[in-house]
């Protein structure tokens, strides 16, 4: 097969996933685009299975059975595996689903760049380019390979959420960078400690991908997990540097690209800058500066009673969801409830937050999995205008995204962030377990607003409760 | 005392006034915070309350002699006036006991002696402060938000035209134009009623504040700026201004009046009689038929020709002066101002016993004879930071500037560029190759996924996922031959895991993307 088949061929692929993104923009395009990245994919795969049965250079073996079977064994397992897991997940899930889905790409990485000295190929053949090249994809696979289990074992839970502060942790970073960096020069002076460097490299990027990872605090998984999407996408260009393959270029750029936005746009939402969350330790400082001037003050507790009653006489709601929403498992409740109003004739809207659960558009997906229609469901921008003509907000699981002190508290560590303001509408009925602070360990003065009531509890028990006195005229 | 206290509650005894303190279902909150209430016979009648009603929520029906000489406690709207013949309704009042009213302190210095001389606990329903703590014993609001309303009702009565517009076969109305002045609580309420009529409405205010409050309820709000004199005062409330900011405010407000079918003036400042607002000069230059109903016709009026208590005409122009607004709406008016006066009993009951603490900042406030000495003005308390009246949202600085430098653009650019001139001058042709589709991709990329609705973000992090399994393709071409080397099984090790991204990532998208759905295909879906 000539080579500029296998090229066009990698073109096609290369602008259906362009295409694919593209789809994205709109609820309506999006399972298109979704098919075009699937049809981009089963090409490039199809067409590289041939250029190994088939090879344009002709000092090139064919393949042979064993290979064939290797590589169609693994692709079958792991499709396998991959549907039936993507299947299964809770959309609760999706974040741990997503973070472990880019450690496999970040160990795909890693052994891409070692295979061939693995398999006795010797680097030294190669220009520094290529060296490099391959340093560079092993270094970010690595990153991005524990860096995701570590975000995927703190969204499980199994790791905890606070951020693991080691004294000097920057420094230990700079050691790893510096020891990478060192092993790099080694391997390319010393052809015959090539093998082991590349290794190295690999183990120690490995640590500090963990290290990088377990400093940053639970709060800020959104930014890490697109962060890492974006490393994933970085792993793979290196890769397609490291093989002349311009698809791989290609497509890692894209990711890359689609990755680093969304850290910025969570950034944004969150008024940090990105290195403030990658270097992590968000949490320590808020935390004394909570305890130091708390405005404590008295909070109005209610019942569900009460809340059915204002939820019947009102006209207007918005239902501000956060990841409590989505730990309860409330989102469906929360929908009867929505569905039992409208029906009354009532206004509900969903008012999301960027930094809402632990994945940009989380909350989206949730309330889209419930039956929630889209175009009842609201950003930031859209809907913060309209909290001033509401009756009612019910806030459930959210804290820190709708805490006045952003806007008028310059001592607050949230100070700067946009963020719903949903005190401005005529009462507002906050879902909470406890009056606990929330993930950025600051007070809510909300809670202490002459219309806020305060309905302590489970969230899902408290949602059913409503509707079920919702639901007895 | 071996008995529960006793709470009484007079008939009003000021000409017209038709008001009580407390209407049969306050009398049910009274009687849950622990006291005995007694109803002098005929207190309700003006508010449509009967004895036998008083009666039946759990109240003892009395004549004016008994009931003064057993309540603890007296509750009353009004403040207690002179009876003729030298008689005065303080003297009806047992000596130590309680009284609550309406009690204008400022305008009553004789009154306060009077009661001081009775030692009399008196508490002045107008005195309560206007903290957020204390929203819900605000008569003035309650009172003031009644009054506006009727105020509208009032004028519109006189106007004898529609306030809305209409386009009918017989011709077009024109939609009244309403001119509110001061648009305090009584004057939001007039403007929302206004409004709610059809009537286009426009508000003034010396308060800053008030412009947001106005545009809410879907007004114009006229802005007043001279000289940067803010009409703001304490607690939300209206101070008062210099005469030469008074002459320029009539000359302002005089001009507007040109326009207006009926006008609403709302201006009181705390302890001074109504300011002058409207001058007969304004009064001349308006239409004939227009109305001006001035709220503030008990504190001398707003307007220089209202009588206070009567509706006149001058000029052509019906000026109501009513003081007895509230009367008009009786029952309702003595409902919320008998909710009021439950929540201020509620402050100063403690296991059925009145106990008066001056460190209470509400009650300390409302204070105004205690002991045999009048309290009255409280000392100044020390300031409170934005202390916000019912009505002023809470100031709220402009956005603050997000964090952020430009400076990693910066650093960013300064990199590339000289990272593209060692490219030119070192990199190998295939490696510049690389770098143009890799950067070009990059800024594709960029803006592609700039397009992405944020509800889809999810999605968008599963389809990358997914496509960044294309380094599946690397572990292919691991293998460079024909027959199982190291190589092969690390490549096949790199391809099973990159396939489960493939797979597990488009097949969780396309899970989730089914879900997003508008509310028809929603309901089509459940059938």
């Amino acid at each position: 097969m000539p080579a500029t088949v296998a090229s066009v061929a990698y073109l096609c692929a290369s602008l259906l996933f362009v295409m694919s993104l593209r789809g994205l923009s709109t609820q309506e395009s999006a399972p298109r685009g979704n098919w075009l990245g699937i049809v981009g994919m089963s090409i490039a795969v199809m067409v590289t299975l041939a250029g190994l049965l088939w090879p344009a250079d002709p000092t090139i073996e064919a393949a042979g059975a064993e290979v064939l079977s290797v590589y169609g064994g693994a692709l079958i397992v792991g499709g396998i595996i991959g549907a039936v897991v993507a299947a299964r997940v809770a959309m609760t899930a999706m974040p741990e689903l997503v973070a472990i889905l880019h450690s496999f790409v970040g160990l795909a990485a890693v052994l891409v760049g070692i295979g061939p000295q693995l398999a006795g190929a010797d680097l030294h053949t190669h220009d520094t380019a290529h060296y490099v090249e391959t340093q560079v994809g092993v270094l970010v696979g690595a990153v991005t390979f524990t860096g995701s289990v570590v975000a995927f074992l703190k969204l499980r839970g199994t790791f905890t959420s606070r951020p693991l502060l080691i004294p000097g942790r920057h420094v230990v970073n700079l050691v790893l960078v510096a020891a990478v960096l060192g092993l790099a020069v080694l391997g390319r002076v010393e052809p015959e400690l090539a093998l082991g460097c590349v290794l190295g490299i690999a183990g120690i990027s490995g640590v500090l991908g963990f290290h990088l990872v377990a400093a940053i605090g639970g709060g800020d998984m959104p930014v890490v997990v697109s962060l890492l999407n974006s490393y994933s996408g970085w792993a793979a260009a290196a890769a397609g540097f490291m093989l002349s393959n311009d698809l791989l270029i290609i497509t890692g750029a894209l990711v890359g690209s689609s990755g680093a936005i969304l850290s910025y746009i969570m950034c944004k939402a969150m008024n940090r800058s990105i290195w403030n969350v990658v270097f992590g330790g968000f949490g320590e400082a808020p935390a004394a500066a909570a305890t130091g001037g708390a405005p404590a003050g008295t909070v109005r507790e209610t019942q569900v009673a009460e809340v059915v009653e204002l939820l019947r006489a009102a006209r207007s709601v918005i239902v501000v969801p956060g990841y409590g929403m989505a730990v309860a498992q409330a989102q469906h409740p929360i929908r009867e409830i929505s569905d039992r109003l409208q029906a009354a004739g009532v206004k509900v809207r969903f008012a999301i937050h960027p930094v809402a659960g632990r994945l940009p558009g989380h909350m989206n997906v949730l309330l889209a999995e419930a039956g929630v229609s889209y175009d009842l469901v609201k950003e930031l921008d859209e809907i913060n205008e309209e909290f001033a003509h509401t009756d009612v907000v019910i806030i459930i699981g959210a804290n820190d995204i709708v805490n006045p002190s952003a806007l008028d508290d310059r001592a607050s560590p949230i100070y700067g962030m946009p963020v719903l303001e949903a005190w401005k509408a005529a009462r507002v009925i906050m879902l909470k377990r406890s009056l606990a602070a929330g993930y950025a360990g600051v007070d809510n003065p909300i809670c202490y607003r002459d219309n806020t009531l305060m309905l302590f509890g489970d969230a899902k028990a408290s949602v059913n409760k409503i509707l079920a006195s919702l639901q007895t005229p | 005392m071996s008995h529960a206290l006793r709470v009484g509650v007079p008939k009003e005894v000021f000409p017209g006034e038709r008001r009580v303190a407390a209407t049969p279902s306050i009398i049910k909150k009274l009687t849950k915070l622990g006291v005995e209430v007694l109803v002098e016979a005929g207190a309700g009648e003006g508010a449509s309350a009967l004895d036998a009603a008083y009666s039946e929520a759990g109240a003892r029906v009395l004549d004016t002699t008994q009931l003064y000489a057993e309540a603890d406690i007296i509750l009353k709207v009004r403040a207690p006036i002179e009876l003729g013949a030298g008689a005065h309704e303080v003297d009806r009042l047992k000596e130590g006991a309680v009284l609550i009213c309406l009690l204008w302190p400022a305008q009553n210095p004789e009154l306060l002696q009077r009661l001081s001389a009775k030692k009399i606990t008196t508490l002045a329903m107008d005195a309560v402060p206007r903290i957020t703590r204390a929203q819900k014993m605000d008569a003035l609001s309650a009172m003031a938000n009644l009054a506006g309303y009727r105020a509208v009702i009032e004028g519109t009565h006189a106007f004898g035209r529609f306030l809305g517009g209409q386009s009918t076969a017989a011709g077009r109305i024109k939609p009244a134009r309403v001119f509110v002045v001061g648009a305090g609580v009584a004057g939001l309420a007039a403007v929302a009623a206004a409004r709610a009529l059809g009537a286009v409405v426009t508000a003034f205010d010396t308060r800053p504040a008030a412009r947001e409050q106005v545009k809410s309820l879907g007004a114009s709000f006229l802005p007043f700026d001279w000289k940067g004199e803010s009409g703001e005062g304490e607690g939300g409330y209206a101070r008062q201004m210099s005469e030469a900011y008074l002459e320029a405010e009539q000359t302002f407000i005089a001009q507007e009046a040109k326009n207006a079918d009926v006008i609403i003036t709302t201006a009181l400042v705390p302890g001074v009689p109504a300011p002058k607002l409207l001058t007969s000069g304004a009064v001349v230059s308006m239409a004939r038929g227009s109305v001006i109903v001035d709220l503030a016709a008990e504190q001398g009026g707003n307007c220089a020709l209202t009588e206070s208590g009567r509706a006149v005409e001058k000029f052509g122009v019906n000026i109501l002066g009513y003081t007895d607004l509230l009367s008009r709406m009786a029952p309702q008016a003595s409902e919320l101002y008998g909710g009021t006066l439950v929540a201020l009993l509620d402050e100063i009951l403690e296991d059925g016993q009145v106990v008066i603490d001056y460190a209470d900042e509400v009650v300390r406030g409302a204070l105004v004879v205690h002991d045999g000495k009048v309290t009255w003005p409280p000392p100044r308390p020390a300031i409170r930071a934005g202390a916000p009246a019912p009505f002023v949202p809470p100031t709220v600085e402009p956005p603050p500037r997000p964090i952020g430098s430009p400076w990693p653009g910066r650093i960013g650019l300064g990199l590339l560029a000289p990272g593209l001139v060692l490219l030119g001058i070192f990199g190998s042709a295939e490696l510049v190759e690389r770098m143009t589709v890799f950067l070009l991709a990059c800024v594709v990329g960029w803006h592609l996924v700039w397009s992405v609705t944020p509800a889809l973000h999810t999605p968008l992090m599963s389809v990358t996922n997914a496509i960044s399994g294309i380094i599946l393709v690397g572990g292919l071409l691991l293998s460079r031959g024909r027959g199982l080397e190291p190589g092969t099984l690390v490549g096949g090790a790199a391809v099973l895991l990159a396939s489960i991204n493939v797979a597990g990532g488009f097949r969780v998208t396309a899970r989730m993307l089914r879900m997003f759905q508008r509310a028809p295909d929603a309901a089509a879906r459940k059938k």
